[in-house]
């Protein structure tokens, strides 16, 4: 479903220019779930940044079922966000002022749903995530773990085949982030592609590919089993930092 | 996104920072209610003086003495030209056919006494055709006497509420009254009529034209007032006036006024006052459109998580340009119709305390000030709006919110 092709994303800062990322060659199957592992500034975050349409490669090719990303203009982007992918973030980015159901709507809104259809619709992916009791609680009166989960539900509102998710349980106790990962696994069953950045062994090890980057290179291709908790590169850092 | 849901979305922003929204209004109102009652003064005036000339109808010519176009200064106080006499106004009577009334104009000012009861009164001499012209009613006795206007008879017609306060009950028609040293028999009481052209014709004392010219040493008069037949040519009449002025005076040394002339001329005076008028709007809604800039600008900043996250779920640039231009504009219009609706209060109130005070919002003002609040929601919204659009959505991600 997707194809990277030699891609390079480089940063230039004054006189120094700073490759996030380095001749990247990937193929990412439909319905696969791949995990991105590395240490601070590997470039996990940068990978996901592109495969999620934000951000455009400096060199190398860039194929979504066979599109060329590249040739798009920004609104064709926009469409691709909106309609075949999906984003979870570390930090939730709920919008305050909007109840759980106006969060879940939101890019319902945005494709010009009409209210009725956006309403049942949330309704049912609330309750998809086992929220249906929450439909009008402001994300400041819900937990973490439910946060997540109501920002998960907005995700998957417009069916996209695309998941990406950054550190998805990194803000959430053991507990709720074992509950996300079971959503996630969840959906990844009924066929959605899914691609989580993490530091965390214990999420790594339910994707059924680990890709180990560092400095910019994916430097191993392991399986889940291969996972280890001793592995050095998993060290604790801050995500979605730009290197 | 359909324009309703940018709607709901940007309303529900606005009232989520109700006190900072609500400053950002009361500029725009503050400047809106300014905007609507100054011009509603303007209109106002405007409409006291057409009105006022109207019913005086448009068939008539005022010939004052002394000549507007050579000094550039106000009929009447222009260097010494010739005396307008009364045998002028005969003889304008005689060569101008159109003319169906002429009423020769003294005036002055003096203490009407009566036993002792004085009051200052202006003190007006013409002729009957006066009472026709300005359309003063007789209340008791009669008129002026009709007659040669060479002959001065010591006769006066009391305005009404000049009559009241000297006569009370008593019937005033018959009694004798003192105007300066002159003893005078009063004949007639007008029937009220009201301020006229500036005038309270219920205070003035009326004498004939040439009693009044003798009372206060006057050789010329104050003006002639000339009606008109209906429909008649007022530009050739004038010509013909000043023929007639020309003949007898060798020179053309008086200024023919027409109503639809001075309303004109006043409402000159009246359109540059509304362009200061405009003035201050523009002055005072560009203030106000900086305000809601402002206001933009620190809500686009807070809100980068909200716009990076827009964007990252597939926000077009014109989705957030939009998102953020509304609630400008809703600031604006709204600002504009509560401003719209204090202004018409404030109308009201004022009217109502003073009722002589003309005060009228004209529709174009209305018009004007919505039309405005909408340009100037969109010009001071672009900016913030824009920023908002530009911002990246990584960058905005990873900022706190």
């Amino acid at each position: 479903m997707i194809r990277l092709e030699d891609i390079w994303r480089t940063f230039v800062m004054g006189d120094q220019s700073l490759h996030a990322l380095q001749a990247v060659t990937e193929t990412f199957a439909a319905g696969e779930h791949v995990a991105i592992i590395g240490p601070s500034g590997s470039g996990k975050s940068t990978l996901l940044n592109i495969l999620g349409c934000l951000d455009k490669p400096t060199r190398g090719q860039y194929f979504f079922d066979g599109r060329a990303i590249e040739s798009l203009d920004p609104d064709e982007l926009a469409q691709l966000r909106l309609n075949e992918i999906g984003f979870i973030f570390q930090a939730f980015h709920l919008v305050p002022r909007l109840d759980a159901t106006a969060n879940i709507e939101l890019p319902m809104t945005l494709a010009g749903v009409a209210r009725k259809e956006r309403s049942e619709r949330a309704r049912a992916a609330l309750e998809s995530v086992g929220l249906g009791d929450r439909a009008g609680h402001r994300p400041a009166e819900l937990s973490g773990g439910q946060k997540q989960r109501v920002a998960i539900a907005r995700a998957i509102s417009m069916q996209p085949r695309l998941l990406l998710a950054d550190e998805p349980t990194g803000n959430l106790d053991t507990h709720s982030g074992e509950q996300i990962l079971d959503l996630l696994d969840g959906l990844n069953q009924e066929g959605i592609t899914l691609a989580v950045v993490t530091h965390d062994p214990e999420v790594a090890r339910r994707a059924q590919r680990v890709l180990e980057m560092r400095d910019g290179e994916i430097v191993r291709r392991i399986s889940a089993d291969e996972v280890s908790d001793a592995n050095p590169i998993f060290d604790r850092g801050r995500v979605g930092k730009r290197p | 996104m359909k324009p309703e849901d940018t709607f709901g979305y940007a309303v529900n922003a606005l009232i989520q920072q109700p006190r900072r929204a609500g400053l950002s209004l009361l500029g725009v109102v503050i400047g809106v209610v300014a905007v609507i009652f100054l011009t509603a003064l303007g209109e106002g005036a405007r409409l006291y003086v057409t009105e006022q000339f109207q019913t005086l109808g448009t068939d008539v010519i005022v010939v004052i003495p002394g000549k507007t176009e050579t000094t550039g200064m106000m009929p009447g106080f222009t260097g010494t030209p010739n005396d307008l006499t009364l045998d002028d106004a005969e003889a304008l009577l005689r060569r101008i056919p159109e003319a169906i009334l002429i009423a020769p104009i003294s005036m002055g000012n003096d203490t009407v006494s009566y036993q002792n009861k004085s009051r200052q009164v202006v003190v007006l001499g013409s002729t009957p055709a006066f009472f026709e012209l300005r359309g003063i009613p007789i209340a008791r006795g009669s008129g002026l006497p009709e007659g040669d206007i060479d002959r001065g008879a010591n006769v006066a017609v009391l305005g009404k509420e000049t009559a009241e306060e000297l006569f009370a009950e008593e019937n005033p028609v018959g009694k004798s009254i003192r105007i300066g040293e002159w003893r005078i028999r009063v004949i007639g009481v007008n029937g009220p009529r009201g301020t006229h052209l500036g005038q309270n014709l219920d205070l003035v004392t009326i004498v004939p034209v040439a009693t009044g010219m003798r009372m206060f040493n006057r050789t010329s008069l104050f003006r002639i007032m000339i009606e008109l037949r209906p429909g008649s040519d007022i530009e050739a009449v004038k010509e013909k006036i000043e023929a007639v002025i020309l003949d007898r005076h060798n020179e053309v040394d008086v200024t023919c006024m027409t109503p639809d002339a001075v309303i004109e001329s006043l409402s000159a005076i009246v359109g540059t006052l509304t362009l200061v008028l405009v003035g201050i709007a523009a002055i005072s809604l560009s203030v106000a459109g900086i305000g809601i800039m402002n206001v933009m600008l620190v809500a686009v900043s807070e809100r980068r998580a909200e716009i990076g996250l827009l964007k990252a779920i597939g926000a077009t640039h014109r989705q957030v340009l939009l998102v953020f231009l509304m609630e400008s504009l809703l600031i604006s219009t709204t600002g504009a119709l509560v401003g719209l609706g204090i202004g018409f209060a404030t109308i009201h109130v004022v009217t109502w305390m003073y009722p002589a005070m003309p005060a009228e919002a004209p529709i174009w003002a209305v018009f004007s000030v919505l039309a405005l609040s909408v340009v100037a929601g969109v010009f001071f919204g672009v900016l913030p709006a824009r920023r908002a659009m530009r911002l990246d959505p990584i960058i905005a991600l990873s900022s706190k919110g």
